[in-house]
């Protein structure tokens, strides 16, 4: 038997060094693509509505919105039409949150799948984003007929500040995707952070400006621009399309740092506990 | 010589037990500080004794095997089988050691992983394989196969939700036939589905073996499947190997130690019953009514004997299972009594197997105790063990007498006169 055999593959205790394995998840795109496709039919299977409910939600959503916060409780809009106005917010609200809820469920929701065979497990989350990134570009060009005709009668003109569109949306994917894979390591062995998380992101909409203007926010509160990363995000992503001003550049960029950061040891984690957590679920 | 194609070093696997709680975030943090800051190793990989809040599951492993090898591995439950197979295929990290190998690993521990029931059979095909590391071109260019392999072609388009449980079986062991890799792990699979499909599938995999030269690691707890399926194969017991080799002889010494007569057990002398809130085991015996000598043989009419202790509350009826099997294999035969409402308090109960009607072999009798005839209250595995010998009044023959049953039904001839 020859000694200086080639293996090719080693799993071992204690692994010095964490490995990506971004080549092996390549390999796995057909997953990747299988599971965003599962989620989205499988969720709509059986409805009478079908896909149509990508578009009713956010404009049901849209018009309560309209209804209690324009109507009832009259907060400002900073001149933006109030249907615009919410129906942006809570586009972009919606798709951080939907990223953010369903990647943190990563393991306590495919713990079947994972106590049976192996896959890298960023298959998973990367198919949700792959979900929610779907819908939200059908909610997306609803937003933008609706926008269109708002455009030609001449009540709205969109800005300069479009161009930042691509960055802000990778920005909040980014950001939510970080999150999410830093939670659901520890959703997996603590109960806890379920209800947790559910109250964190209902009060996190209250602190980012989803159903007001950035410049409702105090002066003894500009804290909160650099500590809540969504703010900045939310500001550029409204600025493109109604022309209103737009906050600081240096807070876009504090935001993508700590974005990147939060990002950066998401990976690195679930990197590293992708699989010993199935000891503890 | 054929090449090693897989090697299990040092391989050992720790598991913490008991309830996670309210303590479970103070004992986190006291072993996180253990491990990375004071960089006490924890747990000692050389102290492997039993505690109650921890176990080894697999205590320091080490085999290897062969390109084209079939492995058995054969083992008590709790033995370490199953963590064994997790392990090889990267399901959980091993705690010490390491698992080197070449080539694709796909594991197949369930049938049908990853079937979501709204899809349709179709679409959870396609799912399924990619789960199990197929390409979709693959499915798709065996697509034809594998949907003859099956047989549910005609539900292809039906959410596999409304499929039957056999159906939903052979759908999904079809994808796991055709898939197409250098190591397969294979963990009990094949307990699913009905007999005849259950040979296509160890047919299926005995070609795959045989005839493409895939390398299988295969759990199972049909013997004779195993015996046959294997060239070699290993035992663990309480998470040690002890024993590595040809299947065959594996086997028959897995046999030969594990081969122990229970023909009485009595619970009411130390008061440690088995049982759970609804049923107490008392006793439970054999009697076997010998004729000539003290041995148990096909001739032997046998004589079970039990008692328990009824705590089941309400107007529900309640009835006994006696289950006979093989050991490591099938289920002989299982008989009941007759639903009947009980009160509260100590049953006896009786069963004889007539003599005559069992062929020889190692057999052990489970009961199973049943609330209105489909809920399982209690189930005392293994209550007895017991060896039936060969018995024949013709000694000119030896050789083994077929059958799973050794009955006398009377077959008679008649010469006529031409």
């Amino acid at each position: 038997m020859n000694q200086d055999f080639k293996w090719e593959w080693e799993l071992s205790a204690n692994k010095k060094r964490i490995q990506l394995g971004l080549r092996e998840l390549w390999q796995y795109r057909g997953l990747i693509k299988s599971f965003a496709r599962k989620e989205l039919i499988a969720g709509y299977q059986q409805t009478i509505m079908g896909l149509s409910w990508l578009v009713i939600q956010p404009l049901l959503t849209t018009l309560f919105y309209l209804l209690v916060f324009s109507r009832i409780v009259k907060v400002s809009t900073d001149g933006v039409p109030p249907l615009l106005f919410y129906m942006s917010g809570n586009l972009l609200w919606g798709f951080f949150s939907d990223c953010l809820s369903s990647t943190m469920y990563t393991f306590k929701h495919n713990a079947h799948i994972f106590s049976k065979v192996y896959f890298p497990r960023l298959v998973v989350p990367i198919s949700m984003i792959g979900t929610h990134m779907f819908r939200f570009s059908i909610q997306f060009i609803l937003f933008i007929l609706i926008y269109t005709f708002y455009w030609i009668s001449g009540a709205v003109h969109p800005s300069i500040y479009m161009l930042w569109l691509p960055i802000v949306i990778i920005g909040t994917v980014t950001l939510a995707m970080g999150i999410g894979m830093i939670v659901s390591i520890y959703l997996a062995r603590y109960n806890d952070l379920e209800p947790f998380m559910n109250f964190f992101l209902r009060l996190l909409m209250f602190v980012t400006p989803v159903v007001y203007p950035a410049s409702l926010i105090p002066h003894s509160y500009k804290f909160l621009f650099w500590a809540n990363p969504l703010i900045p995000l939310m500001e550029y992503f409204k600025a493109g399309f109604f022309f209103t001003k737009p906050v600081n550049l240096s807070y876009l960029f504090i935001s993508f740092i700590i974005t990147l950061l939060i990002f950066l040891c998401g990976l690195i984690y679930f990197k590293k506990k992708e699989l010993s957590v199935m000891d503890t679920i | 010589m054929s090449d090693i194609i897989l090697r299990v070093e040092n391989v050992s696997k720790y598991y913490k037990l008991g309830i996670l709680g309210s303590s479970s975030l103070k004992k986190d943090l006291q072993s996180w500080w253990r491990t990375n800051i004071s960089k006490k190793p924890i747990p000692i990989p050389n102290e492997k004794k039993e505690s109650k809040d921890h176990i080894w599951a697999l205590k320091e492993i080490n085999f290897e095997i062969n390109e084209g090898d079939c492995l058995g591995i054969v083992g008590k439950n709790g033995s370490g089988k199953s963590t064994l197979l997790k392990t090889v295929s990267r399901i959980v990290p091993p705690t010490t050691g390491s698992i080197k190998g070449r080539g694709k690993i796909t594991s197949l521990l369930e049938v049908g992983t990853g079937f979501h029931p709204e899809l349709s059979g179709r679409e959870n095909l396609y799912l399924n394989g990619q789960i199990l590391g197929m390409s979709k071109k693959e499915i798709t260019s065996k697509l034809d196969e594998i949907i003859d392999f099956s047989g549910v072609e005609r539900f292809l388009d039906t959410p596999v939700k409304r499929y039957s449980s056999g159906m939903y079986v052979r759908l999904a062991f079809s994808v796991a036939a055709h898939l197409n890799t250098d190591i397969l792990i294979v963990d009990e699979v094949l307990a699913v589905g009905d007999s005849e499909f259950q040979k296509k599938c160890i047919g299926k995999m005995q070609d795959v073996t045989q005839k493409s030269g895939k390398t299988i690691l295969f759990v199972s707890h049909n013997l004779l499947a195993l015996g046959n399926l294997c060239n070699k194969a290993i035992c663990l017991s309480k998470g040690n190997l002890v024993d590595f080799g040809d299947s065959k002889s594996v086997i028959s010494n897995y046999l030969n130690k594990e081969k122990v007569e229970i023909l009485e057990q009595n619970f009411q002398l130390t008061d440690t019953y088995v049982g759970n809130e609804f049923i107490a085991v008392h006793s439970i015996s054999l009697k076997p009514q010998y004729n000539d000598f003290n041995i148990i043989d096909t001739s032997t009419p046998l004589l079970i004997n039990f008692s328990f202790l009824n705590k089941m509350l309400g107007s529900d009826n309640l009835s006994v299972h006696v289950l006979l099997y093989y050991y490591g294999g099938d289920c002989v035969f299982e008989t009941g009594s007759i639903p009947t409402v009980y009160a509260n308090g100590k049953i006896n109960g009786t069963c004889l197997i007539p003599g005559n009607f069992l062929n020889d072999g190692h057999y052990y009798i489970t009961i199973s105790f049943i609330r209105n005839s489909s809920k399982v209250l209690y189930e005392f595995t293994e209550a007895l063990v017991f060896d039936v010998a060969d018995y024949r009044e013709d000694k000119s023959s030896f050789s083994k007498w077929n059958g799973a049953v050794r009955p006398h039904f009377p077959v008679r001839l008649e010469e006529t006169l031409m």
